[in-house]
């Protein structure tokens, strides 16, 4: 009855994985057995990261690539064989006051978390589809969204209009690619402890406000978020698509 | 051990499960026990309840209640020695019309989908934190909702009042519970292979229905749903409180 996390003879891609929350899901995806192709930017990076994947005798592939470079990404998807799972990872976030916003950072954001999101999402789901039994094997992408995809907050209007874009570009996909039984999701956590975030934290008015917005009244660890998108790529989830699975310590519920 | 990717472990937890004698409820039952749960069944039907307690043979008690006598649940609630998880499932539905809606189907759903939810979730909530380490090892409530606590469907005008209400139910309680570390969350399943739903589905135009409105094209299962709620209420989505996992097939994304 129970259906565990399982991607044995499962392949997925994860972008943004050097660090951070990519990088624990690729970690978590290997754990439940699957292969993993691991990009990122930073080359230094995704050798850590294919270390602790060999060290626990997980497959991994790296590709060092920024998503934004739309030729270079095509180019590696040519070098792999078969994808069944896609974490939509990669973004950034430029905190600013939406009266001080400057074009630049508006642009990169957009440019990154939106552009690059869609074209990733557009050529993996092309490559899932060439797998001629895909309806009956099944695939799977998570979009990784924000509980910023949902609420607004201060200093974040370009961060919302991205990740609120997000939201609808999952529930678009999954109409689509119900079809071929590809399930679209996305993950909307919290601020969670990353390196990203702990930057942030050193802010103690920042970190104060950040905890009395979560009504478990803690920060969410990069696992939490890891195994909610290891539950969404496996067949445990076998019925949910075109949903958000909200890891924010009740964030939202207020 | 694995450090990305938690593990979906009840070893040692006391779960009490609410119309555990037929279809969803009694699927969590037994997914629940799979992974290391001591079941305490509540239902209505007595050879129902023997059928599972002979299935899992260990670490399952059955009552054999009403959940709308309120008298009587609250004086078994009150015996027990100890919860850790409610899956508050017990509930009902009878489609008619909104214009042709009977006060006694009004009253009976009230009753059972609202009420008794209400009542089953304060009595085990109070019997939760009768256990002086609930705040470190944490709890977790997961109430039967329903797509149709997001959107409406036909012939579903006081079902849906009912679910929205538990979807209202389930955001108030995650708040107010955070601060002993229980978190409450809502599954909310399109239609499901129980026996209930097969009979809707057995009319051919309700199950074009249905199937036209599912992006994934097909019905979900009672494995579906009892994984999901496996998931909510183990250690695994610790930082996931106050929302709705939507198992749905799409249906809401549209």
């Amino acid at each position: 009855m129970f259906k565990k996390i399982n991607l044995r003879s499962r392949t997925a891609l994860v972008t943004g994985a050097g660090k951070g929350l990519g990088k624990a899901c690729a970690i978590a995806l290997a754990e439940a057995g699957a292969k993993v192709i691991i990009i990122s930017r930073t080359l230094s990076d995704l050798t850590k990261v294919e270390k602790i994947i060999k060290k626990t005798k997980g497959s991994c592939l790296k590709f060092e690539c920024d998503v934004t470079d739309l030729n270079k990404f095509k180019s590696i998807l040519k070098k792999i064989k078969r994808l069944d799972i896609l974490v939509n990872n990669a973004g950034t976030n430029r905190p600013e006051h939406f009266t001080k916003v400057k074009k630049k950072n508006m642009e990169y954001l957009v440019e990154l978390n939106m552009k690059a999101a869609f074209n990733v999402a557009q050529l993996c789901t092309k490559k899932m589809v060439e797998l001629k039994n895909r309806k009956k094997a099944g695939g799977s992408i998570i979009n990784m969204s924000s509980q910023l995809g949902r609420v607004g907050a201060p200093l974040r209007s370009v961060y919302n209009m991205t990740k609120f874009g997000v939201e609808g570009l999952t529930r678009g996909m999954a109409l689509e690619l119900g079809k071929y039984n590809i399930r679209v999701n996305s993950v909307c956590p919290t601020f969670v402890e990353t390196p990203m975030v702990k930057a942030f934290f050193k802010n103690k008015k920042f970190k104060q406000q950040m905890l009395d917005n979560i009504p478990l009244g803690r920060a969410a660890q990069e696992n939490d978020v890891s195994t909610a998108v290891a539950f969404l790529a496996a067949d445990s989830s076998n019925s949910i698509t075109g949903t958000s699975l909200m890891v924010d310590g009740g964030w939202t519920a207020k | 051990m694995a450090k990305f990717l938690k593990d979906i472990n009840l070893k040692g937890k006391i779960a009490v499960v609410t119309g555990a004698t037929k279809g969803i409820g009694r699927s969590t039952a037994i997914a629940m026990h799979q992974v290391g749960a001591s079941i305490i069944a509540f239902g209505r039907n007595k050879n129902d309840l023997n059928s599972l307690k002979k299935k899992l043979k260990i670490r399952i008690k059955c009552i054999e209640c009403d959940v709308n006598d309120y008298k009587k649940i609250s004086k078994i609630i009150k015996n027990l020695n100890r919860i850790d998880i409610l899956v508050n499932n017990a509930g009902t539905n009878l489609p008619e019309p909104f214009l042709k809606v009977k006060k006694s189907s009004l009253e009976t759903l009230l009753d059972v989908n609202t009420k008794a939810a209400f009542n089953v979730a304060k009595l085990c909530t109070d019997k939760m934190l009768k256990l002086k380490i609930r705040k470190k090892i944490g709890g977790a409530i997961i109430n039967t909702s329903s797509m149709f606590g997001l959107v409406a469907g036909p012939n579903r005008t006081v079902y849906s009042m009912t679910k929205f209400g538990i979807e209202g139910l389930t955001k108030g309680m995650a708040v107010d519970l955070a601060k002993y570390n229980i978190r409450v969350n809502s599954v909310c399943p399109t239609f499901v292979e129980t026996p209930r739903a097969k009979k809707y589905l057995s009319n051919k135009a309700f199950k074009k229905y249905a199937l036209s409105n599912i992006p994934l094209g097909r019905i979900a299962t009672e494995s579906d749903i009892a994984t999901a709620i496996t998931f909510l209420s183990s250690d695994a989505s610790s930082m996931i409180t106050g929302s709705s996992l939507i198992i749905d097939g799409g249906w809401t994304a549209k």
